[in-house]
Formats: C-alpha cells, sequence, structure tokens
C-alpha cells in the first residue's frame, strides 16, 4: 500500500515567484537589454530625421507608415528569435531545466515565465520607441489601434514560436545565439530592413513578404495607414506560429 | 498488505546505454529513516541508478517505487516527498541565494523556514550573493539546502561533500545527521569513506552495475577479513576507490 501523499501542484505563488526570478535574470543580463530595446530605438532616431513630412494616407506620415511598423518589428523579433531561446539553450546547458524537473515545478514552466517576461520586454519596447516617436518626431497613432494591437499579439506568438525553434535545436548556448542571429538576419533582410523592400529584387520581396518580419511590418504598416490588412500576412503569422511551437514541441530536448 | 512499503524500494532494475549496461538487475530496499551509502568508483553505475529511482531516467526493465509510488506515473506526490540534489547541476547563475531558496521554497505547500536552510549549510552570510558569484563548496551548499526546501521524507544526495573543505564536510556531516534523527530517508552516494562509516546504517557496494555487497560498514569490513572499509572495498569490488576531486 502506498502512502497518501496529496498531489500538490505548484500554484500562483510559484508562477509568480518564477515569473519574477526570470524577469530579474533577464534584466540583471545588461547586454542582452541592448539590442531589443536600443537598436530600434537608434533605427528610430536615424530614420525618423530623414522621413519627410508629407502625407502618405489619412493624415499618416512616412514616419507612421514605413518607419514605425519596422522599428516596433525589430523589438519583438529581436526579443523571441535571439533574446528568448539563449536564456533556454542556457538553462538546458546548465542543468537548470534538469534540476527543475526533480521539484514539483515542471521545466515547462519555465518557458512560459520566460515568454511571459519576454511580452513583459516587448510592452517596454514598444512603449519606448512609442513614446519617443510620439513625443520626439511628432508620430501619429495608428487609424485602426485595435487592428494594431492585434497584430502585436499576433506577430509576438509567431516570433516567439520562431525562438521556440531555435531553443530547440541549439545544442549550446552559443550555438542558440548564432542560429537566432542568422534567422533574424536573413527574415529581416528580406523583410526590408536594409534599405527597403523596394530594393530587393521583385521575387526577393514577395518571398520577404510572406515570412514573418516582412507580414509583420506590412501588417503594421497597413493599419497605421488605415488600409485594410492583407490577408496573406495574417497567414503568415498564424502559420509560423502554429508550425513553430509544433515542430518546438516535437524537437524540444530537456537536457 | 500490513506492513507499511519501504521509503524506496527497486526491483531488477536494469539500463543500458548502447551496448553498455550502466545499471543490471539492481534489486535493493531502503527502509523509512534509514540511511544507506551507495559506493562505487567512477562509471559503476550509481548516478544512472540515482536518476531512475529520482524518475529523471526510464529504466528498460524493473520498478522503482517511493513509498510505494511509481516516480515516473505518480511524478506530482513523488516530487512532494522527494528532494533531490544532483551532481553537477548549475542554477540560475544571476539569482542570489536568497531568491533562488524563495524560488524552490514556493514550489512546495509546506517548505521549511529560509532562515533555517540558509543556517542549515551555512550560508547565513551570502543571502545576497548571487549563484555565479559563489565558490564550487557554496554552490553545493545551496544544492543541498534547495534539495531540503520542500521538508521531504526522502533526499537523494549524489556526492553530498565532493568539492566541500573540511570544516564544511563536518558541518554537512551534522546537518545529515540532525535529518536523521528527524526520520527522514536518505540515500546517500559517495566516494568519501570517512562519510559513510559515520553517516550510513548499510553501504551498497556498485561495481558493473550491480550489487557486490550490501551490510553495514562494519559487516563489510568483517566480511572482506579487511583493516577498513576503503580496504574493505578494494577486496569486494577489486578496484581503487579513486578521488573524484
Amino acid at each position: 500500500m502506498s502512502i497518501a501523499v496529496e498531489a500538490h501542484r505548484p500554484g500562483a505563488g510559484a508562477w509568480l515567484s518564477l515569473i519574477q526570478c526570470e524577469a530579474k535574470m533577464v534584466a540583471r543580463d545588461t547586454a542582452g537589454l541592448v539590442v531589443p530595446i536600443g537598436l530600434p530605438l537608434l533605427i528610430l532616431v536615424m530614420s525618423a530625421s530623414a522621413a519627410t513630412d508629407e502625407v502618405v494616407a489619412n493624415g499618416r506620415t512616412a514616419l507612421d507608415v514605413f518607419v514605425l511598423p519596422l522599428v516596433l518589428t525589430l523589438v519583438i523579433s529581436t526579443i523571441g528569435i535571439i533574446n528568448m531561446p539563449s536564456f533556454l539553450a542556457y538553462y538546458r546547458r546548465a542543468g537548470i531545466l534538469r534540476r527543475l524537473s526533480v521539484t514539483p515545478a515542471s521545466p515547462a514552466m519555465v518557458l512560459v515565465a520566460q515568454v511571459v517576461v519576454s511580452v513583459i520586454q516587448a510592452v517596454i519596447g514598444i512603449t519606448a520607441a512609442l513614446a519617443v516617436a510620439v513625443l520626439i518626431f511628432d508620430a501619429n497613432p495608428p487609424v485602426q489601434p485595435g487592428a494594431a494591437l492585434g497584430i502585436f499579439v499576433l506577430a509576438m506568438a509567431a516570433m516567439y514560436a520562431l525562438g521556440m525553434v531555435v531553443a530547440a535545436v541549439a545544442p549550446t548556448p552559443n550555438s542558440a545565439v548564432a542560429i537566432g542571429l542568422i534567422v533574424f538576419f536573413a527574415l529581416a533582410a528580406l523583410g526590408g530592413l536594409f534599405g527597403g523592400r523596394a530594393a530587393l529584387p521583385e521575387p526577393v520581396a514577395a518571398v520577404g513578404e510572406w515570412l514573418p518580419f516582412g507580414a509583420t511590418v506590412q501588417a503594421l504598416s497597413a493599419v497605421w495607414a488605415g488600409f485594410a490588412v492583407e490577408p496573406v500576412h495574417l497567414i503568415s503569422l498564424g502559420v509560423t506560429t502554429v508550425l513553430g511551437f509544433t515542430v518546438a514541441a516535437v524537437l524540444f530536448r530537456w537536457d | 498488505m500490513n506492513s507499511p512499503d519501504p521509503a524506496i524500494r527497486i526491483e531488477n532494475l536494469r539500463k543500458r546505454y548502447g551496448d553498455k549496461v550502466a545499471v543490471d538487475d539492481v534489486s535493493l530496499h531502503i527502509d523509512s529513516g534509514e540511511v544507506l551509502g551507495v559506493l562505487g568508483t567512477n562509471g559503476a553505475g550509481k548516478t544512472t541508478m540515482v536518476e531512475m529511482i529520482a524518475g529523471l531516467r526510464k529504466p528498460d526493465r524493473g520498478r522503482v517505487s517511493i513509498f510505494g509510488l511509481d516516480p515516473q506515473q505518480d511524478r506530482a506526490e513523488v516530487r512532494q516527498i522527494l528532494g533531490v540534489q544532483l551532481q553537477q547541476a548549475y542554477l540560475h547563475d544571476a539569482l542570489t541565494v536568497t531568491e533562488l531558496i524563495t524560488l524552490y521554497r514556493s514550489f512546495y505547500p509546506d517548505p521549511r523556514p529560509e532562515s533555517e536552510l540558509l543556517q542549515l549549510v551555512g550560508l547565513g552570510e551570502q543571502g545576497k550573493v548571487r549563484f555565479g558569484r559563489l565558490s564550487g563548496g557554496q554552490q553545493q551548499r545551496l544544492s543541498i539546502a534547495l534539495a531540503l526546501a520542500g521538508g521531504p521524507r526522502i533526499v537523494i544526495l549524489d556526492e553530498l561533500t565532493t568539492g566541500l573543505d573540511p570544516r564544511a564536510r563536518r558541518q554537512m556531516w551534522k546537518a545529515i545527521e540532525g535529518l536523521r534523527d528527524d526520520g527522514v530517508t536518505i540515500l546517500l552516494v559517495s566516494h568519501v569513506m570517512e562519510e559513510v562509516e559515520r553517516l550510513c546504517d548499510r553501504v551498497a557496494l556498485i561495481d558493473s552495475g550491480r550489487i557486490i555487497a550490501l551490510d553495514s560498514s562494519s559487516g563489510l569490513v568483517s566480511r572482506a577479513g579487511a583493516e577498513n572499509l576503503d580496504d574493505a572495498f578494494v577486496t569486494l569490488t577489486g578496484n581503487e576507490l579513486e578521488d573524484p576531486e
């Protein structure tokens, strides 16, 4: 006969404690904050003065319709594809996931806590970029704020799903950063980070627009200007989310 | 079904990696409140055995029972009553000693008080130090404190005092004796003969994945016709017990 033990699952206190710990890990990794918070601000400042005041549509300027979507996509994608997987790969390499798996907490809780902290980090990055854009460069809010919010959520889901794939396949923390950077730069280059989509050959630009970085930029651009979002961009983000999390769930190694 | 289950019972446990058999048909039981030592050379299969008992690895054959519970199937229940200190497990390196203890305590319904845990392993002064800045011995002691955070009824300690200086080593032994007096069941994997002789009720000698002998340390010594446990180990297994450090 076995003894009676109540199967107590870690409750709200454990979740809160874990999220606080992950937040401290992220906040204390000062170098890791430079890219997702600093780089978008730098690009914003450098592009804002060059962007003309000319109205593109519905009272929105080139800054609103072309620069801001790119800057905000940068925040979300660098956190999701580069930063988050590097933490998870380090946790696995160091045996932290293994250590947690012999406690009532599941190592999967760490993944969820990292995603929560990454979302908070993205909100801070987006808010900072928007504040600078509005207060210093007279940027305007999106014509469809609700739709913009929806696209932020969908884009985060897609980028974090890609990040989970990177964390799942990277054997070491170093390779996680390397793979994350390559995936990020490939998507960003095809999505128009360097010199805009007009500079790319037409077929390459078309492919870049189907990929999550380009799709997010295009979708945000549409809602900022007040145009309808093209379905292909939403489908791209949706498919990336589902495919990414599925592949990560199959491939993820805990030790 | 009147007799209570032993704290740990393993039956015909077997695990192989490729063509190397790591644990070969091991059966063993540890009574509630008993301290059992596991001695063996590196590669003898100790850690694989411990990992199967802790539910980290699935055995190829045989079964493990923790107070009648299966560590794989009754994971949630077993995690409540079993504390594990793993060999070479690192922790979040940017978190402080206090933050890590708070985190691990939050996983359990009735954890041991933070100050008690810190005092037990002698880290009272290091509360605000980040894990990455602790010495190897201090990291090891924190790892032991976290294994005890939930107030477990069974504790598995893999290489308890490896890397500790003599003073810290004696402090850990005192802590283990305190647990033993509280009736906690302890499985102690060790290389240190003095530690095993002092703390363990019985000792299992493991070699090539099998239990060679299982007795009290004095029983092993007299069975081998040896002077001490060190010599008994050499006589019974045919191997020198190397120092892991």
